[in-house]
């Protein structure tokens, strides 16, 4: 293969993240508005912020600025590493660059700088936040690798265009990838660090924890990067679990793929609106229950059902 | 004469320890007593008698009497009786027994007594100062007739950061405030946290303590002081300004005109509704569903609106005038008052209905900041905080004022003890209040707003008034004087109390469960601060510092 498809088709699917998740964010806030009988900002207000924080002045701060300045950067460039490595509308650019174990390092990556920001701050609020957030992180981040398992156990590869294609179901619908679809489902919100689950960095308990040390440019890379998260999980999750549509010729599976990822979206903007932030404690038995369920649907998994 | 059966109790079981006594109404009892037995019968009326704890005051009476005075107030809800212990003092190094040992809930009277007044609380178990900072001289007491009002003290050291306590073995130490999303005012709180656990807690508050007592001894006068009352709050100041106006008429005995009272009782409800609506808002922000806090805020704004209309402003109603109310309700008015009540009640019926439902936020505030009956009783806890613990307590029904008497509502309660519970008692008081108003507005004759004054008022009289704030019962205790002004003019607001159960009820919970828990008593500290200004021609910015705001602040006010 010509060695330049992977990367013109990275560089399209890092511009479309990079171009789209601000959009998401903006209709995250109107639908989230219009749910509050607000008028809400205009759409494009998240590009806005964004551009706004990018042009203020570059503050040193917290206990240790220069991770502080790494966490940053490595979490965007994880995020966005990750967009290579699925396959939005047309197979994943960077197929042959790893396989899914490389997936589930860099999510848990994602995690990783959330508390290295935390402790580069060192504040107390800021260590409550990353203490927090590991504590998420252990609960959670193996239903994602469980997902992802059931995959490769499915299509008996770990090569990413493989198990990346709704392997979870294998072939019909059995009844592992249904569990798992579940499960997922109920933890999305979690995944994507949204209302009951942002408890790591809420703001009227723990002054957005981890965060709290960052203003202006680093600010807005960090932001950047979790509307970027946001679309990335949606992402991942519309390629495991509702692939239908997705293996369309070129501008149609594309378009398709995105029209899913927003409905997606949409569904995190309604449970978000609805619910009140759930205490670490009750998050973390939550999470638990679903992880022995998804352990359950691996095990079936491996038994063919 | 319920007044009289317990002055003939205390009698019989102190006999001439009680000096002498005022019996000026059936609601009121001011009894006289030697120093000797305040303990004892303030442990007496406390628990033997099952009253509840109001307040402390101390006053420096030398001009007058030469002594200095102190007075424990208490209340007898289920008799409808408020009493008044008071005992004076020698000039000369004046202390007196603490009482904080029977009555805990006297804490925090007893050394702002101390740090204001300058009389001893003997066998107080924690003096630590109360209100005044660290960097104060000692042996200076504001309140003392002979310190001028605008004097700062000779080696005041303002900078001096306060000295905490140790905090216990194993915890590490969280800052909360003063400066906080959830706090609206400065306070601080040292919790002492072990993981997410919360094991104890230091409070320092008073940061913005404003002097208006003092203000109201020494330069206002009469009917200038509720306008300096309602501005005690921004919430519930027009019940500061209405309790402040019933304390000086109970102590020259003057009733305002009928009018008059219904146009007070529509007023304080107005306020409840709007403070109960955005405490439900605010209460919902903290735990992080924001949606429900937009949808309260929108049902609340007709009720500032109508305020506004009614009194020209949203907050800051300037309603009284000591003897009456400087605002009439016009009929067209009443109409638009009604309606804004139909509207309301229609849109919090659904609210109040998916509230009681949701499962996602009694996850969040069942069995959370629980104070219970013994709480409520010893640290003198009021308002939905005892009412949501089962406490029947409510000063409009126990100790009725203004038209109270003339209208039929519920005292709404739960037995919870949590924030749950307290939830859920003022998402239902707000119909009451809707209740109470309809009936005003049905009632309300016309006729005079102001009961007319025509010699100046008696001096030396006592007199006290408690009126249901949102937050629970707001104390005033007033001692008329000479030169138009009060000679003592004590406050007492209901977080006073509340805020000393909030270390007993965020003990060992979540750190994650403090805001809320603190939030649910409704606290009301109050605030100004630093600001920046910005020139707009040259775009330089200059930030105040402490020091040049100081200045400033002293320079605008002599």
């Amino acid at each position: 293969m010509n060695p330049i498809w992977p990367i013109l088709g990275g560089f399209l699917n890092v511009a479309a993240v990079l171009l789209i998740a601000p959009f998401c964010e903006g209709v995250l806030r109107k639908v989230t508005a219009i749910i509050q009988s607000r008028k809400g900002p205009p759409i494009w207000q998240p590009y806005f912020d964004l551009l706004k924080l990018l042009g203020k002045e570059d503050i040193e701060s917290g206990e240790s600025p220069l991770m502080q300045r790494f966490a940053v950067y490595l979490s965007l460039a994880t995020v966005l590493t990750l967009a290579c490595l699925i396959p939005m509308g047309f197979p994943a650019p960077m197929n042959g660059a790893g396989d899914a174990l490389l997936l589930i390092y860099l999510l848990t990556l994602v995690g990783v700088c959330t508390l290295l920001a935390g402790l580069a701050a060192g504040s107390t609020y800021s260590l409550l936040g990353t203490s927090r957030e590991m504590m998420a992180m252990i609960a959670l981040e193996p239903l994602f690798a469980v997902a992802i398992v059931i995959g490769a156990v499915k299509t008996g590869s770990f090569r990413l265009d493989t198990v990346l294609n709704g392997s979870v179901y294998g072939a019909g619908l059995p009844l592992s990838g249904l569990i798992m679809l579940a499960v997922m489902i109920l933890s999305f919100q979690a995944f994507v660090q949204r209302v009951p689950f942002d408890i790591a960095e809420a703001e009227t308990e723990i002054m957005e924890g981890a965060l709290m040390e960052y203003s202006g440019p680093k600010l807005a890379l960090f932001k950047y990067a979790q509307m970027a998260k946001l679309v990335i999980y949606s992402g991942l999750f519309v390629t495991l679990f509702v692939p239908w549509g997705n293996g369309l010729v070129f501008p149609l599976g594309w378009l398709v793929f995105w029209a899913k990822v927003l409905v997606l979206v949409l569904l995190v903007t309604l449970v978000a609106a609805t619910h009140a932030r759930y205490r670490i404690d009750q998050a973390i038995r939550y999470f638990a229950g679903l992880l022995a369920v998804a352990v359950g649907a691996l095990v079936l998994a491996s038994y063919g059902l | 004469m319920i007044a009289r059966e317990k002055l003939n109790e205390l009698r019989a079981k102190f006999g001439p320890a009680i000096q002498r006594a005022d019996l000026p109404s059936d609601g009121r009892l001011f009894v006289f007593i030697e120093p000797s037995v305040v303990k004892d019968v303030c442990a007496h009326i406390f628990r033997d008698l099952d009253a509840r704890y109001v307040i402390s005051i101390g006053a420096d009476d030398r001009p007058s009497s030469g002594k200095f005075m102190v007075a424990h107030n208490f209340a007898f809800d289920r008799e409808h009786l408020l009493a008044s212990v008071l005992t004076y003092l020698p000039a000369e190094n004046p202390k007196l027994d603490s009482i904080s040992d029977v009555v805990p809930a006297a804490n925090w009277a007893e050394r702002e007594i101390r740090d204001l007044v300058g009389i001893e609380p003997v066998g107080h178990r924690y003096l630590k100062r109360l209100v005044l900072p660290d960097g104060w001289p000692d042996g200076l007491h504001p309140l003392r007739k002979d310190f001028a009002w605008n004097q700062v003290p000779e080696g005041f050291d303002e900078d001096r950061e306060f000295k905490f306590d140790e905090p216990p073995e194993g915890c590490t130490v969280v800052p909360f405030g003063p400066f906080h999303p959830t706090l609206d005012e400065p306070a601080h709180f040292r919790l002492y946290v072990e993981g997410e656990m919360v094991r104890g807690c230091e409070y320092r508050g008073f940061m913005v303590h404003r002097g208006i007592e003092k203000l109201a001894e020494l330069v206002l006068t009469y009917n200038e002081i509720p306008l300096m009352a309602e501005r005690i709050c921004g919430i519930c100041g027009c019940v500061h300004n209405v309790t402040y106006a019933q304390a000086v008429e109970n102590a020259i005995a003057l009733r305002p005109p009928p009018r008059a009272e219904y146009i007070r009782t529509i007023m304080l409800e107005i306020e409840r509704l709007h403070s109960h609506l955005l405490w439900v808002g605010l209460a919902c922000h903290i735990v992080g569903f924001d949606t429900l806090f937009m949808q309260s805020f929108r049902i609340r704004e007709p009720v500032m609106w109508i305020a506004e209309k009614i009194t020209g402003n949203r907050k800051t109603y300037a309603l009284c005038v000591i003897g009456g109310v400087r605002w009439d309700i016009a009929p067209e008015m009443k109409a638009e008052l009604r309606a804004v009540l139909d509207k309301l009640e229609a849109e919090w019926t659904p609210v109040v209905a998916a509230v009681l439902k949701d499962k996602n936020i009694q996850k969040r505030t069942r069995d959370v900041g629980v104070a219970d009956r013994r709480l409520v009783k010893e640290m003198g806890l009021i308002g939905p905080v005892a009412r949501a613990a089962g406490a029947d307590m409510d000063c409009r029904r126990d100790h009725p004022y203004a038209a109270y008497d003339r209208v039929e509502f519920d005292v709404i309660t739960a037995d919870g003890a949590d924030v749950w519970s307290r939830v859920v008692v003022r998402a239902k008081e707000v119909f009451e209040s809707i209740k109470i108003i309809r009936q005003c507005l049905e009632k309300m004759e016309p006729g005079p707003l102001q009961a007319e004054i025509r010699d100046e008022l008696p001096v030396g009289r006592l007199g006290m008034s408690s009126v249901e704030a949102p937050r629970g019962e707001s104390h005033h205790f007033v001692i008329t004087g000479e030169n138009n002004r009060p000679r003592r003019w004590r406050v007492r607001a209901p977080t006073y109390q509340n805020l000393q159960g909030v270390p007993a009820m965020i003990k060992d919970q979540q750190l994650a469960d403090m805001t809320i828990s603190l939030g649910s008593i409704d606290p009301c500290f109050s605030c100004t601060d630093r600001l920046e200004t910005i020139d707009l021609r040259t775009k330089a910015v200059k930030v105040w510092s402490q020091e040049e705001l100081r200045i400033l602040t002293r320079r605008a006010k002599t």
